[in-house]
């Protein structure tokens, strides 16, 4: 069966960072000015305005704890009606304080869900090509 | 102060009808907000030069309105917008007024936002992720309602502050209750007791049903003019003490800062534009699309230190009765939808003390704030006085 979810549609500001998931691996924007990463990344800096960027790549190994979530029982998208209730977290990555990803926690009952949890990057192969970068919780 | 306190009024406020499924295109609902607004104002069609909306691709023109009303004014605006465009189209209509360009602007919402276009409601996923500021990192990982996105600012900062479930329900019950004295919102006759709402399941964890803001068919219509031309007019002007019509969260993207909303930068301008402080205000409107985001308001505007909003409401204090009755004819959560024009319209209500003796007046209240949240990216407000 054809994945039925919206698959990240690339653009020139976010294309380094999705071909990096389709590999497997992470990769942020930083500005090479005031060293602050740019996420979600853009023609700008969000912090000064510099268009002096670069992209460091994570590797496979993204550890983060969980900062914020919401559990939604009811799809809000097509595609979604499998997965209720939907557990949607923000992460801040240990290795960038001050970066935060949004992703589902996956194979994860809401009970589970709390702020400080520990998670860890996997990837979703969700077509041939593509792969959607997930969290799920380090037991 | 600034140099625009006092100078400018809200001399005309007007609804059509609110229902599920109005059976009308928005134009005929705005051609109603606005007769009733102009009528209010006692003036005719042809006093207004300036006509503004705002919109999302969901309503009429200002062009087709002032057309459908006989009238060819000076000047026409419709902005894409949805919370806080009422204050940003105010500031717009005393700066053009200021520079002599125009005398009286007339500004609408009109919307059928139940059985036309949904907000949050039908969306093509692909058109979300290429509109969206940043939109392909939510939209794969079916974040597409505001309730969700403002619910991952809602459980970090319940997280931080203490505030509870029950502190969400007590915003939902007083509004309710407002609700209650109002014939013309749609929950009046349906009550929330504390009880119903805590055995009211999730829609989206922080969130219940009752913690988002209903979806109603109606327009809503007010007029600005000058406090010179306010005499002339038939009500008891309102007029404007200060305003910070759009304030920015501090980076485009805001779902990587949840720390922070554009509240927290509006309220400092507004209260000086102003000459006030919080605790001159005696009303409140205060953006209601969600419970959480009148608590987090009431603390961005200094209504109660952080970490005591959630005693502030439990105390009793958004009621009639309270120290800072809020969202009187029942707000977004139990009157209607507008993106926030209908809320203006009940502060203008109360600050002429237009209901009298009755139960829904606020006792002798002088001054008011009336917030606008398009997000935690995006906010104005500004402050009136009777």
């Amino acid at each position: 069966m054809t994945y039925q979810k919206p698959i990240p549609l690339k653009n020139i500001d976010n294309a380094p960072y999705w071909d990096a998931a389709d590999h497997h691996e992470m990769k942020l924007q930083k500005c090479n000015d005031c060293s602050n990463y740019n996420h979600p990344p853009g023609p700008g800096c969000s912090k000064c305005g510099s268009t002096n960027l670069s992209w460091k790549n994570f590797g496979s190994d993204v550890k983060g704890k969980v900062y914020s979530y919401i559990i939604s029982y009811r799809p809000f998208l097509p595609g979604f009606q499998n997965d209720i209730p939907l557990v949607i977290a923000q992460v801040e990555l240990d290795n960038a304080k001050d970066v935060r990803i949004i992703a589902n926690i996956i194979d994860c009952e809401p009970d589970k869900v709390e702020i400080g949890k520990s998670v860890r990057m996997v990837w979703e192969d969700i077509t041939d090509d593509r792969a959607l970068p997930q969290w799920k919780i380090n037991e | 102060m600034s140099k625009i306190t006092d100078r400018y009024a809200i001399v005309g406020v007007g609804e059509s009808e609110r229902s599920k499924n109005s059976g009308v295109t928005p134009l005929h609902l705005a051609l109603d907000a606005a007769r009733a607004a102009i009528s209010d104002a006692g003036l005719e069609a042809k006093d207004i030069d300036g006509f503004m909306s705002y919109n999302e691709n969901d309503s009429c023109t200002s062009h087709q309105l002032a057309t459908n009303l006989g009238v060819r004014p000076k000047y026409v605006k419709d902005i894409l917008g949805g919370g806080s465009s009422t204050e940003l189209l105010i500031a717009d209509a005393i700066s053009l007024i200021e520079s002599g360009e125009l005398n009286t602007v007339l500004i609408f919402r009109s919307m059928n936002g139940r059985s036309g276009s949904r907000v949050g409601g039908g969306w093509d996923p692909n058109m979300l992720q290429a509109n969206i500021d940043g939109g392909s990192y939510i939209i794969p990982y079916g974040a597409a309602s505001p309730g969700q996105w403002f619910g991952l600012f809602a459980t970090r900062h319940m997280y931080e502050t203490g505030i509870t479930q029950e502190h969400l329900g007590h915003v939902c019950v007083s509004f309710y209750e407002h609700a209650q004295r109002n014939p013309k919102a749609f929950f009046h006759g349906r009550p929330l007791t504390m009880e119903d709402y805590l055995n009211t399941p999730h829609l989206s964890y922080p969130f219940t049903k009752h913690d988002f803001c209903l979806e109603s068919d109606e327009a809503n219509a007010i007029i600005v003019t000058s406090a010179e031309q306010a005499k002339d007019c038939k009500t008891k002007p309102v007029y404007i003490m200060g305003m910070s019509s759009r304030q920015c969260h501090p980076h485009s993207h805001y779902w990587s800062d949840l720390s922070q909303v554009a509240s927290d930068y509006v309220a400092p301008e507004v209260y000086q534009s102003a000459g006030v402080k919080a605790e001159d205000i005696d009303v409140a409107s205060i953006y209601d699309c969600f419970s959480w985001v009148v608590l987090r308001q009431l603390e961005a505007y200094g209504f109660a230190p952080r970490g005591e909003v959630g005693d502030f409401v439990a105390e009793g204090n958004l009621r009639i009765d309270g120290k800072l009755p809020t969202n009187t004819a029942g707000g977004m959560l139990s009157e209607g939808y507008t993106h926030g024009m209908n809320n203006v319209l009940e502060i203008v209500r109360q600050l002429r003390h237009q209901y009298g003796e009755t139960d829904r007046q606020v006792k002798n209240c002088e001054i008011g704030i009336c917030t606008g949240w398009a997000g935690p990216d995006i906010a104005g407000a500004m402050i009136l006085r009777n």
